[in-house]
């Protein structure tokens, strides 16, 4: 177990210890009193900016003594603030809303790892600066080995092994009852360390049993699947039938996957 | 005895102690707030690591920033949250100590060297290193208080099973 102090030494001291004893020039010196200071402003953020989304940041930080990822709602300002508050659910106020979006993500992730489905660990939940805490997972996304495939040809050892993680992971969550809402291959990472599959941003899902909303699901990853990785050749197929042997009510979903491709996402609201 | 950094500026010293003789007279004490200096006594048994306890005093240290205690003192929220529960009087019961408990978790913020001396003074037992905690934990009393199945732990350690359900409790 090492815990890393994060706190950089008082300045006083460097100054005492290197400038005597180990005669550091003092440009040196200046240099990492900058540097010093640049760290500063880092911890009065949350960390450095990984990535800047549309309805959250991502920054790499440090909590008590390990590596994470702290997710940064925020009221999204391109929209009119009047519209905005209409469009926000009723009774509820901004900033109400989006810590119900976190509390709803946190829920929705630990009940996916309850049901044994692996998602970074939760660290905190602050609802007052809307932020969610994670285990730093380290590794590459599902998409950038399958587009690495596509560039580089194909190790049909290794997407078999993708593909069957990723069927038997959504099995697991639809049987569970939970919808993940988002499954692209970004959302998707390949732990480093054990090239287990590790499912991220539960921001879009919620709990559901209905054949309708896990074909949906299922037809969301198929697309994203289409789209990008077409040079890989059936990734989908794989995926499924991964799917049929780890969901026990596979076949209801994939007649509803059948219709659902005819029609699209969307349900025709019609009669 | 070891000391975490557990934000940017407040640090918690922890120190382990098992073959406790003292313990009922420890609770009185807890009990009358005249423990001194004010220390968070936890049962050890169910805890297998020092990051959850880390993540604990993480929150209590966030919730006292914001004077938003849910109890009484930073110390006995520090054990409420290990609990992952929000029954306050059920959490101290089975996370703090108790008449019987010999195997003990001595934890305070900002503890100078003196103070947590006199910590050692106070609790009649034998201090042993942090790291016995791994070795010493009860895991099927961890996994019945924290409801964690057999398939989580296919996934996930006992410390961050522990840590998800510390975080995710207000969300629940």
């Amino acid at each position: 177990m090492h815990y890393r102090l994060t706190e950089p030494p008082p300045a006083a001291y460097l100054h005492q210890h290197w400038s005597k004893k180990e005669r550091v020039p003092t440009v040196l010196l200046f240099f990492y009193i900058i540097i010093m200071e640049v760290d500063r402003e880092e911890k009065e953020g949350f960390g450095v900016l990984v990535k800047q989304g549309a309805e959250a940041r991502v920054f790499e930080s440090n909590f008590v003594g390990r590596r994470s990822i702290i997710k940064e709602r925020f009221s999204k300002k391109y929209r009119h603030p009047l519209l905005d508050s209409k469009l926000t659910l009723k009774r509820l106020n901004a900033a109400n809303f989006l810590h119900l979006c976190s509390y709803q993500e946190a829920r929705c992730m630990t009940k996916a790892r309850r049901l044994g489905v692996p998602t970074p660990a939760l660290y905190g939940v602050d609802p007052l600066l809307h932020t969610l805490t994670f285990e730093y997972v380290d590794g590459l996304s599902v998409k950038e080995i399958l587009l690495d495939f596509g560039s580089n040809g194909v190790n049909e050892e290794r997407l078999d092994d993708i593909a069957t993680q990723i069927g038997n992971a959504v099995g697991k969550l639809h049987d569970g009852g939970l919808i993940h809402g988002d499954l692209t291959t970004s959302n998707m990472i390949i732990k480093r360390d054990n090239n287990r599959l590790v499912l991220i941003d539960f921001g879009l899902s919620f709990t559901s049993t209905l054949p309708e909303d896990k074909a949906v699901d299922l037809y969301v990853l198929e697309r994203a699947l289409l789209s990008m990785h077409s040079s890989c050749g059936n990734v989908m197929d794989k995926i499924l039938s991964a799917y049929r042997k780890s969901s026990k009510q596979w076949s209801s979903t994939m007649n509803k996957l059948a219709q659902v491709r005819q029609r699209g996402r969307k349900r025709t609201m019609v009669g | 005895m070891k000391v975490f950094q557990v934000n940017g500026s407040t640090t918690l010293s922890l120190a382990l102690f098992t073959d406790v003789t003292n313990s009922r007279q420890l609770l009185d004490s807890v009990q009358t707030g005249k423990l001194e200096p004010e220390v968070a006594l936890l049962n050890a048994s169910l805890i297998p690591d020092v990051f959850p306890i880390l993540a604990a005093a993480h929150k209590a240290l966030v919730s006292k920033s914001r004077e938003s205690l849910t109890t009484r003192t930073l110390h006995s929220e520090l054990i409420y949250n290990y609990s992952g529960s929000k029954h306050i009087t059920e959490s101290l019961k089975r996370c703090g100590i108790s008449d019987d408990t010999t195997y003990v978790l001595a934890a305070r913020f900002a503890a100078s060297h003196d103070e947590m001396k006199d910590v050692e003074k106070l609790i009649k037992g034998k201090e042993i290193d942090l790291l016995e905690l791994e070795g010493r934990a009860n895991n099927a009393q961890i996994q019945k208080h924290y409801k964690i199945t057999p398939q989580e732990l296919a996934i996930s350690s006992l410390a961050d099973a522990i840590v998800c359900r510390i975080a995710a409790r207000d969300a629940l």
